[in-house]
């Protein structure tokens, strides 16, 4: 997209380096040759008429080793764009919404301890509450209302009407229905209380916080 | 010719039973949705919904997950007129002209026009599908892995020449994405390889998992580091279908539009996306005042919008008669016929006729579907698009995380999907574009497996792809496509068609 560059001033900086964002690329491509080389250092090559296993891996981390030297040395010869400005709130956020779904979802043994297997009732919510914070406009009524009417939705969707393997809620939650509920009605019956927990949620909170903010909401921003 | 009648007869005899038309409107609605949605591309929703098709027969399967191919490229020129926002890559220049057209009142004009032109471009790309289908298919069977080996490599070749900015950069994204390829089981040998010890990567790197990473969750990080303003057209719409002057300025246009889209799409190596871009340029070259361009001609739509449809549709052949796809959508689907336990390649003609021709026959159901239901709902995109970014991208992250689980029922593959969307949001950062990588990643094992192939056969000579006459042909036009890649003229040229 046409957008990709727009941080990068017209005016080169000042030193012997002349393409900031190219040295970074070229260190990056050759640390990544390096970690390759590493790692296959003890397969076997082979040879062309058998290659081994470590032939192909191995000569495409030299090449890709080579293009970062050259790109490095590039960055010293020719005028190039500057490193863009990092806003570290959108990858924190994002990626702590997608652990926080990949740990609740079903019980995951990392060394000596188990996530407890909550799923998608709770791994939902705590995706889209923890990944909205991704943005400074984020705002917690709207996101709530969110997760309380899509998790729903996904819940029906994958697990009664698809019948995806997708752990849907924990097993506790089987206790609180009367026992001779199936899972999926036990399913429906939690779907539907959270879409009337969200119109609840959208009604009662509604008005509260109007002003200056929800003008800009209409023109919609991305 | 008998033969060509009898197929498409079969394909629409599969494409029009209830099921398929249904599945062919699902996936055409999901891709219009997707393709209106800035930020939501074809590569992360199909490989979303990939789980979703598991339970359909494999001809379903596909139809849907090409309507949504398909319909993206419609609902990305909606944007792309009505907010100035490409919806998709493909239709940056419907931007140029389209929104100029929108804010003169004529915004209906320039959407009836897309549609029309998509739609006739189609409907011509399903008619090269089926007439090109079976040569290529018999030509394909006539190749060895020497020559699939140097094919894949003019593929390649072409992918970086295709990509935008450096062409150092996209050569070392390919060499890379073959690189990640290679992790994982050496296939002939049973060696672990790169794998960390990690029993979650001794089947290599999935493929899904790395897409929607790089594709899904890259993107939304990007997206939020820009805060852009959406634009959305207050005209009013107008009237859709185009006068006769209108007609008159764009049959031309779409003509030469679907011709270059068409014969840009086949090309291995995503050729696709130059197409409109080709299409636009050959417009304002042909026309007698070319300072109209750029402010609402209609040319400037019609052309490059059928080139994008024409280009969508034919980069199904080298995937329906080579096996090999060209492009990251289409590795998605080489993904969906493995999952049904079919091998994509020349034999799939041969032994699952009704899955390639009922394919074929439903993009041209598909096509109707997308001018029918489009038209009519330009409202209800409208209205979608504005829906605030801050409510669109959690909600894309958990279908995100709820697709990716749903294919292995690993958590170890959402949390991939995290790792490989920051991989790819820094490689944005660094300049380097993610689509090559995609590629070679893509065609990779293939290339592995083909080179190891060949070199048995010839003892380990390498001197046999230059023996061989197809492949050495093939490697001349990779290597001639370098070069001119990288004459100084012709690349700024090449520059000037990716600013425009």
């Amino acid at each position: 997209m046409s957008t990709l560059h727009e941080d990068s001033g017209p005016a080169g900086p000042g030193g012997p380096v002349r393409a900031p964002q190219n040295v970074a690329g070229g260190l990056v491509l050759v640390a990544l040759a390096a970690l390759a080389l590493w790692l296959t250092r003890d397969l076997d090559q082979g040879t062309l008429n058998s290659m081994g296993p470590a032939m192909l891996p191995r000569w495409l981390a030299i090449a890709v080793g080579l293009s970062g030297l050259a790109l490095l040395a590039f960055a010293f010869i020719k005028q190039g764009d500057a490193l863009e400005r990092w806003n570290l709130r959108g990858p924190v956020f994002v990626i702590g919404g997608i652990l926080a779904f990949a740990l609740t979802i079903r019980p995951f043994s990392m060394g000596g301890f188990t996530t407890p297997g909550l799923g998608l009732l709770f791994a939902g919510p705590l995706a889209i509450i923890i990944g909205g914070y991704a943005t400074p406009e984020v705002r917690l009524r709207d996101l709530v209302v969110l997760s309380l009417s899509l998790t729903p939705f996904c819940m029906v969707l994958f697990g009664d009407l698809l019948n995806l393997p997708i752990p849907v809620f924990p097993q506790a939650l089987t206790g609180l229905f009367p026992p001779d509920w199936s899972q999926k009605a036990v399913l429906r019956a939690t779907a539907a209380i959270m879409a009337v927990a969200a119109l609840i949620v959208f009604f009662v909170t509604r008005g509260r916080r109007r002003g200056p903010v929800d003008v800009a909401d209409h023109s919609g921003r991305i | 010719m008998g033969d060509l009648v009898s197929n498409l007869s079969l394909g629409f005899g599969v494409a029009l039973t209830l099921q398929n038309l249904g599945l062919a409107f699902l996936g055409c609605l999901v891709g219009t949705l997707i393709g209106v949605l800035p930020g939501v591309g074809p590569i992360a929703t199909i490989a979303m919904l990939l789980p979703i098709t598991f339970g359909l027969d494999p001809t379903g399967a596909l139809i849907m997950l090409a309507g949504i191919y398909y319909g993206a490229q419609y609902g990305g020129s909606t944007t792309a007129i009505l907010v100035n926002i490409p919806g998709e890559a493909t239709s940056v220049v419907t931007a140029l002209d389209g929104h100029q057209m929108a804010r003169q009142g004529r915004a209906g004009v320039a959407l009836g026009i897309a549609a029309i032109g998509s739609f006739f471009a189609g409907t011509v790309a399903t008619l090269v599908i089926a007439a090109l289908g079976a040569p290529l298919t018999s030509l394909a069977l006539i190749f060895g892995p020497t020559e699939y080996f140097s094919l894949m490599v003019m593929g390649l070749v072409f992918a970086v020449v295709l990509a935008r900015g450096s062409i150092l950069k996209a050569v070392a994204m390919i060499l890379v994405g073959v690189l990640l390829s290679t992790v994982g089981t050496d296939l002939e040998t049973g060696e672990e390889r790169m794998t960390f010890g990690l029993p979650f990567l001794s089947d290599g790197i999935d493929f899904a998992v790395l897409a929607m990473g790089i594709f899904g969750i890259a993107e939304i990080m990007r997206n939020l580091d820009h805060t852009e303003t959406r634009d959305v057209v207050r005209q009013a719409i107008g009237r859709l279908l185009p006068n006769r002057d209108d007609f008159k300025q764009s049959y031309k246009p779409i003509l030469r539009g679907t011709f270059i889209g068409a014969a840009l799409g086949i090309l291995p190596g995503n050729g696709a996306v130059l197409g409109p871009f080709a299409a636009y340029t050959l417009e304002k070259k042909l026309a007698k005042d070319p300072r109209r361009f750029g402010r609402g001609a209609i040319e400037g739509v019609a052309g490059p919008e059928s080139a994008n449809n024409a280009g969508a549709q034919t980069s199904f052949i080298p995937l329906l008669t080579l096996g090999i796809p060209p492009n990251a959508v289409m590795a998605l689907m080489v993904g969906a016929m493995t999952i049904h336990g079919i091998i994509p390649g020349p034999q799939v003609m041969t032994k699952n006729p009704t899955l390639f021709w009922g394919m074929i026959a439903s993009m041209w159901v598909g096509n109707l579907m997308l001018l029918i239901i489009n038209l009519p709902l330009v409202g209800m995109w409208v209205r979608l698009l504005k829906v605030p970014y801050r409510l669109l991208f959690p909600a894309i992250l958990m279908f995100c995380c709820i697709g990716i689980y749903s294919i292995n029922s690993l958590p170890t593959d959402v949390m991939f999907i995290a790792f490989f969307g920051l991989v790819g949001y820094m490689l944005i950062k660094f300049g380097f574009e993610p689509a090559p990588m995609l590629l070679g990643f893509v065609l990779g094992r293939l290339m592995e497996e083909n080179l190891r192939r060949a070199l048995i056969i010839s003892r380990g000579s390498l001197e046999t792809f230059i023996e061989r006459p197809v492949s050495a042909g093939l490697l001349a036009v990779a290597v001639i496509l370098l070069v001119i890649a990288l004459l100084p003229s012709i690349r700024k040229g090449r520059d000037e068609v990716f600013t425009e």
